[in-house]
């Protein structure tokens, strides 16, 4: 070889090593940013709360009484003794300085606290429970005047702990509760996997057993085939455009009107088939032919023998259909924005409007002031099930094939 | 009923409801085409309440619809843009990164190389959307200061066709690994037996004969980009007159008309997004036909 030839399979080496390290890289980073800024707002709370906040008016019962807090106190934190309350000062995704409730001790009388409101609920105990905001706090002095503290009168944690300590009695709180959780749109979610599964997998089996048990290998056959190929092939977004109008119909004859669950997981449906078909149809084709001609020549029925041989066989097939059919209905987006709005629904009910996970991020990313921390929170969470659907899909259909012989 | 004579009517009643179940299957597409088609196309007849003309559509350069200006051909030219040049981005990478998997690399590299290329390919595309509006956005914000151009906070042209090259490479490189994995044996031992460097075999022997499949991994690339929604809806920054070429311009692309403003489910704003998802289908079939011709002519002479 001439050091020119060298030279020259050198640079193209180099090349190909630079792609493939780029092609790490972007994966590195992607995982990297997306766990970085969500960590910190990824906790049980984010995902047991509602998202939207809601305001309370509240009165606190008096006992003198004096708590501990089991924990270190952190340098922006206070805690008030008294009623066993930690104060905390920090900063929304806004970059507004806020006022919250950031600890409990046990029995602390924040947790006996009442509503206030006029209506029904008066008097019903209503828990100002850790990450409220605390607006607006009335507290009644040991001379009987009353003093006012809380966000709107920009009270800093160590204060409101201290006058809290000295104070008489409260004479009543107004706080807003901790939103920004996620609660709802996983229940949406999984309302939207089990509807979309429902008729997809039905469907989807049955077609496939269709075009390789039954059908004739002839021009329709393929015809056939090639269309549920084409389908594949659809961006999401059309999909989205196609529910309204083919798909809204069906649903308006449940009783359902405007955007809806039940319409997402009907459009779904449809996104899904081509997955669900394909997946069924590879394990049907590893079904071994000896099975159905034993089956037949022993007086079976065909239908009999597809019931009782060859689904049988073919379950990992449809297991792994089922996966991977979960996982594409929690990474899609455009299909749903279309189909179930994009109104963040806390509590979603199959025939109202709602977001998925990934359209709750799609939800925030839109506002004028993106929370980015909770959509990387959401995104983690997203992230994390995709990944566990598709490696067990992998082990799976390697299982599979240690089956097969392969 | 005898038996024989119930389970024969099971069995028909069966195979006619698995006949069903597939003629549902196949229908879906033409109903997907026939519905969108005729809802898109009404809002250009006379019989609809405030009309747009098909002409102004298709040759607009405009798209205001406070002003009821709808011209998708600047928004057809951007993502024609947008999508060249993610493709000419991923494209190298993709091919490379596919040889080095299938031919190169150690097993043990390479296993670890084909993971990452299904991980990127699972992840949903709102979460590369977070990702390009955290990463993606910022760092073009900073290219374009080192040239002195402010950008609109970095939502930009450049950044829809980075963020585009990102998504579809996956797609690219696992079918350019299949293709290369399935260049027969014997081309490679007949090129170095003739004194070719393992390089020159690569590039010379092993990318061309892995053509078809390649290109085949260019088409979903590029209908990938083409019809990315989420994601560029959030980088695009939505521009209302076009086209532009400069890549630290905010652009707008066909998907990313069809998610702005969303609001309402009837009227000419609404119904037109059926208009421009006509548009969206028909690049995505004119695109694959060009890249199959040209399929045909690159490499023609191995």
């Amino acid at each position: 070889m001439t050091k020119a030839r060298k030279i020259k399979d050198g640079i193209k080496q180099g090349f190909i090593y630079l792609a493939s390290s780029i092609t790490f890289i972007i994966l590195l980073s992607i995982f990297a940013f997306i766990f970085i800024t969500g960590k910190d707002t990824l906790s049980i709370d984010m995902i047991r709360n509602n998202y939207w906040s809601e305001n309370y008016l509240v009165s606190v019962p008096d006992k003198q009484v004096s708590f501990t807090l089991e924990r270190d106190l952190k340098a922006t934190e206070a805690f008030s003794e008294r009623y066993g309350v930690v104060f905390e000062d920090y900063i929304d995704f806004e970059n507004q300085s806020q006022l919250r409730v950031s600890g409990l001790s046990k029995g602390s009388l924040f947790l006996a606290s009442k509503d206030l409101s006029i209506g029904d609920n008066t008097d019903d105990i209503l828990k100002i429970e850790v990450g409220s905001q605390i607006e607006k706090l009335e507290v009644v002095n040991k001379d009987g005047s009353i003093e006012k503290f809380g966000m709107i009168y920009n009270t800093s944690a160590s204060e409101l702990a201290k006058s809290l300590d000295a104070a008489a009695s409260i004479k009543s709180v107004y706080f807003i509760s901790q939103g920004g959780g996620i609660w709802g749109s996983l229940i949406a979610t999984l309302k939207l996997i089990g509807i979309s599964l429902l008729i997809a997998l039905p469907l989807g089996i049955f077609t496939a057993i269709y075009l390789n048990e039954i059908a004739k290998k002839n021009k329709l056959t393929k015809a056939m085939e090639s269309s549920i190929e084409l389908l594949a092939g659809v961006p999401s977004i059309i999909f989205g455009l196609m529910g309204v109008i083919v798909l809204y119909p069906i649903t308006t004859l449940f009783n359902i009107d405007g955007l809806s669950i039940f319409l997402g997981g009907l459009t779904m449906a449809v996104v899904l088939l081509p997955v669900v078909i394909r997946s069924v149809t590879e394990s049907l084709k590893t079904v071994p032919n000896g099975l159905r001609m034993a089956s037949l020549s022993l007086g079976a029925s065909k239908s009999q023998t597809i019931f009782k041989i060859i689904l049988p066989s073919a379950i990992s097939g449809i297991l792994s259909a089922v996966l991977l059919a979960i996982s594409r209905i929690i990474g899609e987006s455009a299909a749903l924005i279309y189909t179930m709005g994009t109104f963040i629904n806390d509590s979603p009910k199959l025939s109202e409007g709602a977001t998925s996970l990934a359209v709750h991020i799609w939800s925030l990313m839109s506002q004028e002031q993106p929370n980015f921390e909770l959509a990387s929170a959401i995104s983690i969470i997203i992230l994390a099930m995709v990944l566990v659907l598709n490696i067990s899909v992998k082990l799976i259909s390697k299982r599979l094939d240690r089956k097969l012989g392969y | 009923m005898n038996y024989q004579k119930r389970k024969k009517l099971i069995d028909v009643f069966f195979q006619g409801l698995f006949a069903l179940a597939a003629m549902i299957s196949a229908s879906m597409i033409v109903f997907i085409v026939i519905f969108i088609v005729v809802k898109g196309v009404s809002v250009f007849l006379p019989n609809y309440t405030n009309p747009i003309s098909l002409f102004k559509f298709l040759g607009g350069l405009t798209w205001r619809p406070d002003q009821g200006l709808y011209g998708v051909l600047f928004i057809v030219i951007n993502t024609l843009i947008s999508a060249f040049i993610a493709i000419l981005l991923a494209f190298p990478i993709a091919v490379l990164t596919a040889l080095y998997i299938a031919k190169i690399a150690p097993k043990s590299i390479s296993k670890i190389l084909t993971t990452v290329i299904e991980l990127l390919a699972a992840i949903p595309s709102v979460v590369y959307g977070v990702f390009a509006v955290g990463v993606i956005v910022k760092g073009v914000d900073n290219l374009a200061q080192i040239f002195n151009y402010s950008t609109f906070g970095g939502r930009s042209l450049l950044a829809v066709a980075i963020l585009l090259a990102i998504m579809i490479l996956p797609t690219m490189t696992s079918l350019s690994i299949v293709a290369i994995k399935s260049v027969k044996k014997e081309l490679i031992h007949a090129s170095l037996a003739l004194g070719a460097s393992e390089v020159q075999t690569n590039f010379k022997v092993v990318l061309p004969a892995a053509k078809s499949g390649i290109f085949s991994g260019l088409t979903l690339g590029l209908a990938r980009a083409f019809g990315e929604a989420t994601a560029v809806s959030m980088v695009a920054g939505n521009r209302s007159i076009g086209p532009t070429l400069n890549p630290f311009n905010i652009t707008r692309t066909l998907t990313s008309t069809m998610l702005s403003g969303l609001n309402e489910t009837t009227g000419l704003d609404y119904d037109v997004r059926y208009s421009v998802g006509i548009v969206l289908m028909l690049t995505i079939i004119i695109s694959n036909i060009v890249i199959s011709y040209v399929k045909k002519r690159v490499g023609s002479e191995v």
